[in-house]
């Protein structure tokens, strides 16, 4: 660590132009990262807000729910605990005058199901008739207020905004909540048809009804549309961007320690055993990647701050710790590749003939 | 005993017809309390003679014993372990770490080999007679090239060693510098029973010597 933090200290410029890599790439890393989770988020925040365990959809919906529809002769023959609450999904444009547009899901819920008591809500309240709405805070960073008045679709009703509801969102797009009946108006089915599906916080609930089939709320997140491509592209961009950072910063170390070799040679000539200098390579290694994981992540906590609202960045801990790790690790397989010159740095190159 | 003993050492390097011996049947010994001085051309063999004798090449032939220890017979950990403790290198090439200031270097040693090296006092009484106390703030890049060697003489000197085996060492001072070093490396082997081996072509030093060989074409001979 002695003569790690002495060269560092001495070479400023050539250290920290290698900290200044390290910071560029796990500043990408770290942003990317928190990209893929925010996308990753928005596609399953409403559904991981329900807290679900399964999903009961049609058997020709192809595990979809938006292509779901159960009739009530089917619901009929299900025997629904407090634990199963009924959902009807679809997608609608939400408008109002001198507002902005907004694509958005709307599920329809029964009050006296526990997805309704799920949900919460942080100004307003949760709508007690069918021509009221609860809807996602984005609405909210879009101009709408409680009280407007929102036309969904091209239905000649009007909805109330009579509460917002935080990270409330659904393939990506924000979640108007309503009631089962406002559902089947805007997909325009008859009361033949009681909701797209059923969700359960139980583990025992499994219908043997016919054309029925339940799937694990996992299972069914990977078959939202474009979810699983959306993060296996990202996965390999983050894997891609490791490898790349990995021969980088091992080019780098290995460059340096060849430039030290003299100085190592003459060390070993004086008897300085090689675990010193090897530890030192790998100390240095150490020193300069955490600098710029340090440096990195204020550049990205930093961005956060930046970037407008709409942006999807989000972050968990073990996802993060994952990655620094990795990048880490990264940095000591990159110094552990010159450890074989080191250790056999020649004395005798040192002394003339 | 001497502290140093090269017995019937041979050094080839290269095979068949690109083969050439650089040492030829060399014996040499060096007592605690003596300078020897091997004066020689350059090319003779003299450094591989040196790096012989410090471990850090092994002969083709013979054998090389530092304080009774057969060198051959050590694995490369303990060749370390008593080139650290028993032998100091001063080197042609000055043997500093250029991002180390002078007191660093001395530093360094006791980092790695915590004990035997030379008590504060001595050390600061070291430089004084090298005339290099006013340097311990500096980068050797910052030194001039008898400044740089004598600190390098300094640092081998720090560890204390039994034996030191010297490069050149006066190839860049000049006259009064060359008697400050030939009289430090005599009184180290008179005072303090140092094993003295300096190579050298600089025949200012031959005053200082106990004993000089002559080194030709790889072969040694008692002057």
């Amino acid at each position: 660590m002695f003569l790690a933090l002495k060269e560092i200290r001495h070479e400023k410029l050539r250290y920290g132009l290698i900290v200044g890599m390290v910071v560029l790439v796990s500043y990408l890393v770290f942003v990317l990262s928190g990209l893929a989770y925010g996308l990753a988020q928005q596609n399953t925040q409403a559904i991981t807000s329900w807290n679900a365990r399964s999903i009961t959809l049609n058997d020709d919906a192809n595990e979809s729910l938006s292509q779901s529809l159960l009739t009530t002769k089917t619901t009929k023959a299900l025997t629904l605990s407090k634990h199963e609450a009924y959902i009807g999904q679809t997608g609608v444009v939400a408008k109002e005058k001198g507002r902005a547009k907004l694509s958005a899901q709307f599920v329809g819920v029964d009050r006296n199901q526990f997805i309704y008591d799920r949900v919460a809500v942080t100004s307003g309240h949760k709508p007690k008739r069918a021509n009221q709405i609860l809807v996602d805070d984005s609405f909210r960073d879009n101009g709408y207020h409680l009280g407007d008045r929102v036309q969904l679709n091209s239905t000649s009703s009007r909805y109330r905004i009579v509460g917002f509801t935080h990270n409330a969102k659904l393939s990506v797009a924000p979640v108007i909540y309503g009631t089962l009946g406002t559902w089947r108006t805007l997909s325009h089915v008859t009361a033949d048809f009681k909701a797209s599906g059923v969700v359960s916080n139980s583990a025992t609930f499994k219908p043997k009804t016919a054309g029925l089939a339940t799937l694990s709320m996992s299972k069914f997140i990977n078959k939202l549309p474009g979810y699983s491509a959306q993060n296996t592209t990202f996965t390999f961009m983050i894997a891609f961007l490791m490898v790349i950072a990995m021969v980088v910063i091992a080019v780098f170390l290995y460059i340096l320690t060849m430039q030290k070799l003299p100085n190592y040679a003459v060390l070993r000539a004086q008897g300085i055993p090689a675990r010193v200098l090897v530890s030192t390579t790998i100390s240095q290694a150490l020193i300069l990647v955490v600098s710029g994981l340090v440096i990195g992540a204020a550049l990205t906590a930093a961005t956060v701050l930046a970037l407008p609202a709409g942006v999807p960045m989000s972050f968990n801990m073990p996802l993060l710790s994952g990655v620094t790790g990795g990048i880490l690790l990264t940095g000591v397989i990159g110094a552990l590749i010159p450890v074989r010159i080191i250790l056999h740095v020649d004395p005798v190159s040192v002394i003339g003939g | 005993m001497p502290a140093l003993i090269l017995s019937h050492v041979t050094k080839t390097f290269g095979h068949d017809t690109n083969e050439v011996t650089v040492l030829k049947d060399v014996n040499f010994e060096a007592a605690a309390g003596e300078v020897s001085l091997v004066i020689g051309p350059s090319g003779s063999g003299k450094s591989t003679f040196l790096t012989i004798a410090g471990g850090i090449q092994t002969p083709t032939a013979g054998e090389v014993q530092v304080q009774s220890a057969n060198l051959h017979q050590l694995n490369s950990k303990d060749r370390d372990a008593l080139r650290l403790n028993k032998i100091g290198f001063i080197l042609q090439a000055y043997n500093l770490v250029p991002y180390l200031t002078v007191q660093d270097q001395f530093t360094l040693v006791d980092r790695v080999k915590p004990q035997g090296n030379l008590s504060p006092a001595a050390l600061r009484e070291l430089l004084m007679q090298l005339g290099i106390e006013r340097l311990t703030h500096q980068f050797p890049g910052e030194l001039s090239g008898g400044q740089t060697q004598r600190v390098a003489i300094a640092w081998a000197l720090y560890q204390n060693p039994d034996i030191i085996l010297a490069d050149e060492p006066t190839a860049a001072l000049d006259s009064d510098r060359v008697k400050v070093v030939g009289r430090l490396l005599h009184d180290l082997a008179k005072q303090h029973h140092k094993a003295i081996v300096v190579v050298t072509h600089d025949l200012r030093l031959k005053e200082f010597a106990d004993k000089t060989y002559a080194i030709m074409d790889g072969q040694m001979t008692l002057a």
